[in-house]
């Protein structure tokens, strides 16, 4: 193997006035690494903005959510909020309902969701909710439900004054606007007693596995109810954003490829001009394996130079652009003040892998056919 | 039957090039034994087959038809791992055109089948500097072969083929593109590493007076024939 790696270092580097192969490998050096580093900065910038998304998710929504297999109540709230809590020190669980009504404010009415929690004690308007009807903390709204209670002039529906004591940011991927009230308001408006449709539970510190410890703390004592962790309660959101990754990968890793077809008319092309070489070397006991081995070193070399100084770069760049900051967004159309980047070390061994096994199949085309020649074909060429 | 004296058999060895209406046969039906310590010369003239001949006996290339022996052992369907390793363990070539590898350094170059055999690169490079001091150019071993002469080219091709001491020894007219007085100098060389280290030598020569300073002499003749020229030595 060492002198396979000793001829393609001389054949890649160049030696003395040989330098015609050597500028055609920097050629194909330069395209694969700016392949590479294009590779690292755009999946680097998508890393940032999806890792945004998904801190926003784990920071403002349930990590995990416990709710009846059948009909909306859930049987024994209380008793299953107990044992959680028991099992799951440090989680917070919260007994929620939700429903549509409208809320009204000035003659305006508009649907909204209604939101119950045992973990709030004051009613709380979302951004949207509050634009709409141009309110504010201190305000008073009338929420009307669809429930109807019978009353000496006929069915009415339920009406109820909230008093809202504070406009907080909507929850993510909600855009019809909530109202965020205590647990036994919205029982009583949305169903006239103490029902609970859900627990939601959260665990800053082990967000994406809570909803696994939940089903396997569940599985048999509580057959009735259905757990769905953060995957499952954005799986639409969270497919989105795999689906953005590859598809921005397959896009930019269409650069390498042609980077590499460039690899490979450089491999092909030293093949060619070196036939005499390659002939003489046979003559000299090469193996065939070997004088393909060596054409997959030069190619696996070229790569792995390449992906290297690549990477790098690309990270380097990247990281650099994310702690300075070089790159501002306008202020209230983004959660982030510039735009991030984010080197993950899966994304970075994956653009290292794809490289280098392109690099290596690009390289065996030609090695395969210099190790299928007769040493004497090379001889007779000359 | 084959004994140990004789180190190349050739029977009714056949090679051609092309097919159909553009086939040419270059050898047909070839008989030959060199006997192992002889210094044979093969002559005749330009597209007889020569250089086929010596690319089949030194297993560059495959006979179409025939068997051929070297050291009694039949190795016409020997494998390509085992061709590779007969060729570099047993044959030493030495080509009209000295066939350096322009990258290496005339030392780099010497020490190639041994490289390739699995010598170390320090004991390589050692053997290859006692080589190139055998045959003169110990001053020139950190020298590109495009810093060389024609004739010094030659010298480090010869010691190339002898780095893994083979006993077989086949150059392909190893003075063409050389002058009288460098031809001369290489044929001695060559001449007295065959006795030195007790070689068998296969030479193509067009050089008459280098073939009569040979054991014996073969000539081919076009059509795949052959004539013998023995001479006493």
């Amino acid at each position: 193997m060492r002198v396979e790696f000793h001829l393609a270092r001389r054949y890649l580097v160049g030696v003395g006035r040989r330098t015609h192969v050597a500028t055609v490998t920097l050629i194909s050096f330069i395209g694969l690494t700016l392949g590479v580093l294009a590779l690292i900065v755009v999946l680097a910038l998508l890393e940032g903005f999806q890792s945004g998304i998904r801190s926003e998710l784990v920071a403002r929504t349930a990590h995990a959510r416990i709710e009846p297999r059948e009909g909306r109540r859930l049987a024994d709230p209380a008793e299953l909020a107990s044992l959680l809590q028991a099992k799951l020190p440090d989680a917070e669980i919260v007994q929620t309902v939700r429903g549509t009504c409208l809320v009204e404010s000035g003659g305006d009415a508009v649907p909204a969701s209604l939101v119950g929690r045992s973990d709030v004690s004051e009613a709380a308007i979302d951004r949207i909710l509050a634009v709409r009807l141009a309110v504010a903390s201190g305000d008073d709204v009338e929420v009307i439900s669809a429930r109807l209670r019978l009353t000496p002039m006929g069915p009415l529906p339920v009406r109820a004054r909230v008093h809202l004591n504070a406009v907080q940011a909507p929850e993510p991927g909600r855009e019809s606007g909530s109202l965020i009230v205590p647990l036994a308001t919205a029982q009583r408006i949305l169903w006239g007693g103490d029902v609970v449709e859900a627990i939601t539970l959260r665990d800053p510190a082990d967000p994406w596995r809570l909803g696994r410890r939940v089903r396997d703390l569940l599985v048999k004592t509580r057959p009735d109810v259905r757990v769905a962790g953060l995957e499952e309660l954005h799986r639409p959101l969270l497919l989105a954003l795999t689906l953005e990754r590859v598809m921005i990968f397959a896009a930019v890793g269409l650069m390498l490829v042609v980077a590499a077809l460039n690899l490979l008319c450089n491999v092909a092309m030293l093949a060619a001009e070196k036939r005499r070489d390659l002939a003489v070397l046979a003559g000299l006991g090469l193996a065939p394996a070997r004088l393909r081995r060596l054409f997959l070193v030069m190619g696996t070399c070229i790569g792995a130079a390449a992906a290297t100084v690549g990477t790098v770069i690309g990270a380097t760049l990247a990281v650099g652009l994310d702690r300075t900051g070089a790159l501002p967004l306008p202020r209230g159309v983004f959660v982030v003040s510039a735009v991030p980047f984010s080197v993950s070390p899966v994304t970075v061994a994956v653009v290292i892998a794809f490289a280098l096994g392109l690099s290596v199949l690009v390289s065996w085309l030609p090695a395969r056919a210099v190790a299928r020649r007769e040493p004497a074909e090379g001889l007779r060429y000359e | 039957m084959s004994d140990a004296a004789t180190m190349v058999r050739m029977r009714g060895v056949v090679k051609g090039y092309g097919d159909g209406a553009t086939r040419v046969e270059v050898l047909r039906g070839l008989d030959l034994d060199v006997r192992a310590g002889e210094l044979l010369a093969v002559v005749g003239p330009s597209g007889v087959g020569k250089s086929t001949l010596l690319h089949v006996v030194g297993l560059l290339d495959r006979p179409e038809a025939g068997t051929l022996e070297l050291e009694g052992a039949r190795v016409t369907d020997a494998s390509v791992n085992d061709r590779a390793s007969l060729r570099n363990r047993l044959i030493g070539f030495v080509f009209q055109h000295h066939h350096l590898l322009d990258e290496l350094t005339a030392l780099d170059n010497v020490a190639l089948p041994l490289r390739i055999a699995g010598w170390s690169s320090r004991r390589a490079r050692q053997r290859a500097a006692e080589l190139l001091d055998r045959v003169g150019l110990s001053e020139r071993r950190d020298h590109f072969p495009d810093q060389l002469s024609g004739g010094e080219q030659q010298r480090v091709a010869v010691a190339r083929a002898l780095s893994m001491r083979p006993r077989l020894l086949l150059a392909d007219e190893p003075t063409g593109n050389l002058d009288t007085a460098n031809s001369r100098l290489l044929f001695e060389l060559v001449r007295e590493l065959h006795l030195l280290e007790g070689l068998t030598s296969i030479i193509v020569t067009h050089n008459e007076e280098m073939a009569r300073r040979c054991d014996r002499v073969v000539g081919l003749v076009p059509g795949g024939g052959r004539t013998d020229h023995v001479r006493e030595v």
